[in-house]
C-alpha cells in the first residue's frame, strides 16, 4: 500500500528524515519496497525575490521585473501579474523548468524584453486556492513569509511529499492501514502508541435507534454490524489535502462522502459503506437493515451498473422488500449517494474474510473493500472507525451526525491468550534474554503478559487475529530484538551415516558427469520451459491421434503458448535454435536434460512419470549425421563401449532416411536396449520452426543410460607390449552393401588379434562402375604375447579378403 | 717432417673457414679417411728411426686429434646454421586461428548450482530432487498454508486440477523428505519451480530455487543466520552485506528475507533510479526461517525434541547478482550469444 509521510506524521512523531524512518521500520517486518516523490513533474522551481518591477516599455499589461534568485542571481524575468510588489518572495520557474500540465518554461522574449524564466501562479504550481488560502487566483503565488533565495520552492510549498510503498505480508492484516503502520513504526522505535482519539460531535434531532433497526439472520457470516446516520447532507468536492492523501494513496476522489469512506479505509482498514438511507424501506416505522444470504438465483443491480446473479452462499444487506448491496463488496445502485441525497446511512460491518473471498472472486469482481475484508479485520475497530467518518462529516461541514448508534455484536471477539514459555522462545532464537526483556518487546505491539503457574500468558490484542501460538510471540520478540542482531552460530561437520552416502547422489553425479561430457564435446546447455504450446505437436508433424499429443494440460496457464507439459523434449530445443537462426547466429550447438511429462491417465487423478531425457540440437557448417552420430557414440564410450547398434527408425518429424535408433546390445543372443535415436529433423519440421537449414537432434533415455553406466563393469587388461601391425584394405561392393556388413564381415575372421577396424574412406563415382561404391579400412592387429610377422598378417587379409567376397561380394582392389 | 705436419694443419684450418657440411665431411676423408693424409702420415711413422718416430708420432698423434676436434666442431656448427636457415624459411603466422574442436559450456544455471552444492555437500548435506508436478497437500496443505493465502490463487500457482499443480516452490519437498526420513535431516533441493507471471524484465514463469531443510535436536536462529552468512560469504565473497528482515512464510516462523546489498549500483542507489533494487540498494535473494512446529507435526516429528531452518534460495537472482545479468529472459532464450559467456 501507499502511504504518504504526512499521514504518519499526524499520528506519531517520528524522529528521522523519510529515508531514514523506512530503513528501519523494514529491519522491524514492515518492508518498504520504494519511496515515490509526489509532485516530480513540476522541476526546477525555485524562491526567488523580487527586486524591483516596472511597466513593459511597448505593453500595457506587462511588468518587467529584476528578480533575485539566489545563485542563479538576478534575472529579467517579464510578468502579466498585477499583485506583486518589490521583496515580494515569490516561486520562480527557471529556463529549462517544467510546470503543471508538462508546461516548459525557456528562456524569450516578450515584446522585445528579454524574460529568463516565469514567475509562478498557483494553478501552474498544479494547485488551487484551497492549498494555499492566502493566495489569489489570478496572479503569482506571494510566499507569507522570508525564505532563502534559489531553494527548491516545492517542499516550502508542500506540493512534493514522499510516499512509502509498503508491502503488506498476508499475516497480518492489520497492516493493511495507516494506523496499523503507525502502531509498527512506533513499535520499531520503542515508542508508547496509542490511537489518536476521535471526537464526534452529534447534532440535530432524534436518534439513531428510532431511526434504523439492524438484524442479522447469519452471524456466522456477519459478526457485526454497526450503523450510523448523517443527516442534512450536502454532497460537494472534498477538501484538496483529503484529495492529495486518496491520491497518493492510489484512489480517486469522487465527492466528500465517498471519499470520507475511502479515507477511513485507508486509515483504520475498515471498509465503511454509505447508503441512501431513503432507499432503505421502512418496517415498524425505521428503516430496516436486514444481513442474509442471498436466494439462489436473486438478482442485485451493483453501483457499477451490472447485474448479478447470485448464490446461496452471498452475503447480502438487504431491507424487507429488497437487497442492498452486496455485504462486502459492492453496493446495489438503487441505495446509491447522490448529489441530492439529503440522508444517509454508514455502515462499519465485519464479514467472514473466507466467504467475501469466495464472494468476490464467484462473482468477479474483487474491490478494494472485499480485498481489505478478505485479508480478515478487526470486528472491534469498527466502532472507531465509523465514529472517525462521523468526526470527518463534521470537520468537512458534510453533514449533521444525528445522536447514538446502532451496534449489533451479539459475540465479541476478545483477546486471545497464549501461554508461552520464554525458555522456549530463547531456545529457538539462540538468545538468552530475561522474562522482562521478553514481556518488554511483546508490550511494544501492545501484547501483555502475565505469569501464570509455570508458563507465562500472553494477550495477544484481537487486531492481530486469534490463531497465534508460542512461535508467532517469538517471532515479535526477535523482530523488536533485531534480526541483524541475533548472534550466528555455524553449521558443525556431520558425523556421517553408516551405511555411508555421498551427498551428491551417484544419480546426480552421472548426470553431471553426463553434461559436463556434452559440453566438452561442444554442445551448450540450454534451459527451456517444460510447458509449450500444443501447436508444437503439429509443427513436429504428430498425426492426431498420437499418443504424445496426451498431455497433461495446465487449467490456468499463461496464453496457449505455456498450456500443455511437453511430452518430448525436442519443441524447446527447437524453439532454441529457431532463436539462434533468426539471429543469424551461424552455428548453434544446445543440449539439455529435460523431462517428458506423461500422465498416467486422463484426465489426471495422480502425478504423471517425469521421463528424464537427454536431448541434442545442432545446426550449422560442420553438422551432419556422421558428425552427431559420432558425438554420440563418443559419449556412449565413455559408460559402455562396444555393443551399441543403429538401426533404421521411422518418426514423424525426423527425416526418413536420415534418422537411427540407438541400442545396446549386451550379447549377440540378447535383445537389444533402446536408448534413443539420432537423426536429422524432418526438413518441413524445420521449416515448420522457422529454421531454413538442415537441424539434427539426438535424444536419450538418461534412466536407461544410467542402468548401463550403473552396471558397466570396468575392468583391466594390460596394453600390449608388442608393436601392432597397421593394414589398409580397400575394396568395391555393391552400394546397398552398409558399412556395418562389411566390417561385420571383415571381423566374422578377423580373428584374436584384429583390435580395430576403421572405415577411412567411401567413394562412388568416376573409376568406380554405378550401383558399386569403393570402402577403404584400416585394420589394427596386436597381440599380447608376440610380435607379428608380417607373413602372420598377410595370411590374415587373404582370409579376410576371401570372406569379404564371399559375404558382401566384395571386388579387392 | 714436421713441416708436412704444419702444412696441413693450414690446410685444414684454411679449408673450415664457412665451410658448409658437404665439404667438412670431404675434409675428413682427405684427411682421416682410411687412405687419408694424415692417416699416411700415421702409417709411416714404422719406417722412421726409433728417435724420430717417438717425436714424430707425438707431433701426429696431437695434429690428429686436433683435426678432429676442429672438424667435428666446425661440423656442429654448420649443422646448426643450416638447420636454422631451413627453420626460419618454415615460419607460419602464430596469429592464424587455431583449429578448434569447439567445447561448449554448462548453463550458468547449473554452473551457479554447482558452486552451491559444492557448499552444501562440503557441510554436510544431502542433495535430493523432486516432482515438477506436485499435489495440492504437498505444495500447500502440509506446509500450513492457509486457504485464504495469495499464492493459492489462480493467478499465482498454475492447476492442472484441484489437486494437482506445478510445485510453485521446492518446499513441497521439505514434506517429501520428512516424510521419509528421520532427523536429523540436512537436504538441499535444486530445482525448476513455477510462478503465473508474465514473461517481462524482471519474471519469467519458470525459475530456479534451492531448498535447504536443517531438522536436529537443539536448532535456532542463528544456525540459519550463520548458515546464510557462510553462503553469501561463498556465493558473493566477503565484501557482500547481507540483511535479515522480517517475514511471513505460512510453514516457517519466525520467517525471514534475506537481502545482499545490489548488484547493480552497489547498494549506493537510495533516491537515484535503479531499475533492480527499485532504489532501496538492496535485493531480495531468498525466503528462511525456522520450520513452524506445525509443518513438523504434520510430517510425523515431535516439534517438543526437534527443530529446524528452513530456505528457499532464488538461484536465478543469485546467477544473476554473479554475472550482473539485468534480465531473467536470457537464462530461457538459449541465444549463443549468450551461452558462450559463461
Amino acid at each position: 500500500m501507499n502511504i504518504p509521510m504526512s499521514w504518519l506524521r499526524d499520528i506519531i512523531d517520528i524522529p528521522d528524515d523519510t529515508l531514514t524512518f523506512s530503513r528501519r521500520i523494514t529491519d522491524a517486518g514492515v518492508k518498504v519496497e520504494g519511496i515515490t516523490t509526489s509532485g516530480e513533474a513540476i522541476t526546477n522551481v525555485v524562491v526567488g525575490q523580487i527586486k524591483s518591477l516596472e511597466r513593459h516599455p511597448d505593453a500595457d499589461k506587462l511588468w518587467v521585473t529584476q528578480t533575485d534568485v539566489g545563485a542563479n542571481g538576478v534575472l529579467q524575468i517579464v510578468t502579466g501579474a498585477d499583485n506583486l510588489k518589490a521583496s515580494d518572495y515569490i516561486p520562480v520557474a527557471l529556463h529549462g523548468s517544467t510546470l503543471a500540465g508538462g508546461l516548459k518554461i525557456k528562456k524569450s522574449k516578450m515584446r522585445g524584453q528579454e524574460s529568463n524564466g516565469m514567475l509562478c501562479s498557483i494553478g501552474e504550481l498544479g494547485c488551487t486556492t484551497e492549498d494555499f488560502p492566502y493566495a489569489t487566483d489570478e496572479g503569482i503565488l506571494v510566499l507569507p513569509e522570508p525564505h532563502p533565495l534559489g531553494v527548491d520552492a516545492k517542499p516550502i510549498l508542500g506540493i512534493s511529499e514522499d510516499v512509502l510503498d509498503i508491502e503488506v505480508l498476508s499475516n497480518r492484516p492489520d497492516m493493511n492501514a495507516v494506523m496499523g503502520i503507525a502502531r509498527e513504526a512506533a513499535a520499531a522505535y520503542g515508542f508508547p502508541f496509542e490511537l489518536p482519539e476521535v471526537k464526534v460531535r452529534e447534532e440535530g434531532e432524534g436518534n439513531t435507534e428510532s431511526l434504523v433497526s439492524v438484524e442479522i439472520r447469519d452471524t456466522e457470516r456477519c459478526p457485526r454490524y454497526i450503523a450510523r446516520v448523517v443527516r442534512d447532507v450536502k454532497v460537494a468536492p472534498s477538501p484538496r489535502w483529503m484529495q492529495k492523501r486518496l491520491e497518493a494513496a492510489g484512489m480517486r476522489s469522487v465527492n466528500n462522502i465517498v471519499d470520507i469512506t475511502n479515507y477511513v479505509m485507508l486509515e483504520y482498514g475498515q471498509p465503511l459503506h454509505a447508503f441512501d438511507i431513503g432507499a432503505v424501506a421502512l418496517k415498524d416505522g425505521k428503516h430496516a437493515i436486514v444481513v442474509r444470504t442471498a436466494e439462489t438465483s436473486e438478482k442485485i443491480t451493483t453501483l457499477d451498473g451490472a447485474e448479478r446473479t447470485l448464490t446461496d452462499t452471498v452475503l447480502l444487506i438487504a431491507d424487507h422488500e429488497k437487497p442492498l448491496a452486496i455485504a462486502g463488496v459492492m453496493g446495489g445502485d438503487n441505495t446509491k449517494v447522490h448529489d441530492g441525497t439529503p440522508t444517509i446511512l454508514f455502515e462499519s460491518a465485519n464479514f467472514n474474510p473466507e466467504n467475501i473471498r469466495k464472494t468476490a472472486k464467484g462473482l468477479g469482481m474483487r474491490t478494494d473493500a472485499s480485498a481489505h475484508y478478505e485479508k480478515g479485520i478487526d470486528p472491534n475497530q469498527a466502532l472507531t472507525s465509523v465514529n472517525r467518518a462521523m468526526e470527518l462529516v463534521e470537520l468537512l461541514a458534510c453533514g449533521k451526525v444525528v445522536p447514538g448508534i446502532v451496534d449489533n455484536y451479539p459475540v465479541p471477539r476478545l483477546p486471545h491468550t497464549v501461554k508461552f514459555n520464554p525458555e522456549n522462545i530463547n531456545k529457538r532464537l539462540g538468545l538468552s534474554l530475561s522474562v522482562e526483556e521478553i514481556c518488554g518487546y511483546l508490550k511494544r505491539v501492545g501484547i501483555e503478559t502475565r505469569e501464570n503457574g509455570d508458563l507465562f500468558e500472553a494477550v495477544v490484542p484481537t487486531c492481530f487475529g486469534s490463531d497465534w501460538t508460542e512461535v508467532d510471540l517469538t517471532e515479535e520478540v526477535a523482530r523488536f530484538y533485531g534480526y541483524n542482531n541475533i548472534p550466528s552460530r555455524y553449521v558443525q561437520r556431520v558425523t556421517p551415516k553408516v551405511p555411508f552416502q555421498p551427498g551428491m547422489s551417484p544419480r546426480r553425479r552421472f548426470e553431471l558427469d553426463v553434461k559436463q561430457a556434452v559440453a566438452g564435446l561442444g554442445y551448450y546447455e540450454a534451459c527451456t520451459y517444460p510447458f509449450e504450446s500444443p501447436r508444437v505437436a503439429d509443427k513436429l508433424l504428430l498425426p492426431a491421434d498420437d499418443p504424445m499429443r496426451n498431455y497433461l494440460t495446465l487449467e490456468n496457464p499463461l496464453g496457449e503458448d505455456f498450456s500443455v507439459m511437453r511430452t518430448q523434449t525436442v519443441g524447446g530445443l527447437l524453439e532454441g535454435l529457431a532463436t539462434n537462426y533468426a539471429k543469424r547466429n551461424g552455428d548453434a550447438r544446445l543440449f539439455e536434460i529435460a523431462w517428458e511429462y506423461r500422465p498416467k491417465a486422463l484426465p489426471p487423478t495422480e502425478l504423471p512419470d517425469e521421463l528424464p531425457r537427454l536431448t541434442l540440437a545442432a545446426y550449422g557448417p560442420d553438422v551432419d549425421f556422421p558428425a552427431v552420430k559420432g558425438d554420440i557414440e563418443d559419449l556412449l564410450s565413455v559408460y559402455v563401449s562396444g555393443k551399441w547398434v543403429y538401426e533404421p527408425l521411422t518418426l514423424p518429424y525426423m527425416h526418413p532416411g536420415r534418422t537411427a535408433s540407438v541400442s545396446f546390445k549386451p550379447h549377440p543372443k540378447r535383445d537389444a536396449v533402446p536408448v534413443g535415436y539420432v537423426g536429422e529433423l524432418h526438413p518441413q519440421a524445420a521449416i515448420n520452426f522457422k529454421i531454413e537449414t538442415r537441424v539434427y537432434l539426438a535424444v536419450l533415455d538418461l534412466d536407461v543410460l544410467y542402468d548401463l553406466a550403473k552396471s558397466a563393469k570396468t575392468t583391466f587388461t594390460p596394453p600390449s607390449k608388442y608393436p601392432a601391425m597397421i593394414r589398409d584394405l580397400a575394396f568395391t561392393v555393391p552400394e546397398t552393401v552398409t558399412a556395418a556388413q562389411a566390417e561385420a564381415a571383415i571381423r566374422e575372421k578377423g580373428g584374436q588379434w584384429l583390435t580395430d577396424v576403421t572405415l577411412f574412406d567411401v567413394y562412388q563415382g568416376k573409376q568406380i562402375e554405378a550401383g558399386y561404391k569403393s570402402m577403404a579400412y584400416s585394420l589394427r592387429f596386436s597381440a599380447y604375447d608376440r610380435t607379428l610377422t608380417d607373413e602372420s598378417a598377410q595370411k590374415l587379409m587373404a582370409v579376410i579378403r576371401e570372406n569379404l567376397n564371399r559375404r558382401i561380394n566384395a571386388q579387392v582392389r | 717432417m714436421l713441416e708436412k705436419l704444419t702444412q696441413l694443419r693450414e690446410e685444414i684450418k684454411r679449408s673450415l673457414v664457412n665451410a658448409v657440411p658437404e665439404s667438412i665431411e670431404a675434409l675428413r676423408v682427405r684427411m682421416l679417411g682410411k687412405k687419408g693424409e694424415i692417416t699416411a702420415v700415421l702409417k709411416g711413422l714404422g719406417q722412421l728411426e726409433p728417435e724420430e718416430r717417438r717425436k714424430m708420432g707425438v707431433a701426429a698423434n696431437e695434429l690428429r686429434d686436433w683435426a678432429q676436434n676442429a672438424i667435428d666442431g666446425a661440423k656442429a656448427a654448420a649443422g646448426a646454421t643450416q638447420q636454422a636457415q631451413a627453420l626460419s624459411e618454415e615460419t607460419i603466422d602464430i596469429t592464424l586461428p587455431g583449429r578448434r574442436r569447439g567445447i561448449g559450456r554448462l548453463h550458468p544455471l547449473t554452473q551457479v548450482y554447482g558452486k552451491l552444492e559444492e557448499l552444501f555437500i562440503s557441510l554436510g548435506f544431502d542433495i535430493v530432487e523432486g516432482p515438477h508436478v506436485e499435489t495440492v497437500y504437498h505444495n500447500f496443505d502440509a506446509l500450513c498454508t492457509p486457504e485464504s493465502h495469495p499464492s493459492r490463487d489462480e493467478t499465482d500457482t498454475f492447476y492442472f486440477n484441484d489437486g494437482l499443480l506445478l510445485r510453485c516452490h521446492t518446499s513441497p519437498m521439505q514434506v517429501r523428505v520428512m516424510e521419509k526420513q528421520k532427523p536429523p535431516i540436512r537436504v538441499v533441493v535444486p530445482g525448476k519451480v513455477f510462478r503465473r507471471d508474465d514473461v517481462d524484465a524482471t519474471h519469467t514463469p519458470a525459475f530456479h530455487q534451492m531448498e535447504g531443510l536443517v531438522i536436529d535436536k537443539g536448532i535456532h536462529f542463528g544456525d540459519f543466520k550463520g548458515m546464510l552468512e557462510l553462503l553469501a560469504a561463498h556465493i558473493f565473497g566477503p565484501q557482500t552485506k547481507i540483511r535479515l528482515r522480517p517475514s511471513f512464510f505460512p510453514f516457517t516462523e519466525p520467517s525471514a528475507e534475506v537481502d545482499i546489498t545490489c548488484y547493480i549500483c552497489g547498494g549506493k542507489a537510495q533516491h537515484e533510479p535503479c531499475r533492480v533494487c527499485k532504489d532501496s540498494g538492496w535485493v531480495e535473494l531468498w525466503g528462511c526461517g525456522m520450520v513452524h512446529p506445525e509443518v513438523l507435526r504434520k510430517s510425523g516429528i515431535d516439534p517438543d525434541i526437534y527443530s529446524g531452518y528452513a530456505f528457499g534460495l532464488g538461484v536465478d537472482r543469485i546467477t544473476s547478482a554473479l554475472y550482473g545479468i539485468s534480465d531473467p529472459r536470457f537464462y530461457f532464450e538459449n541465444d549463443m550469444q549468450f551461452l558462450k559467456q559463461f
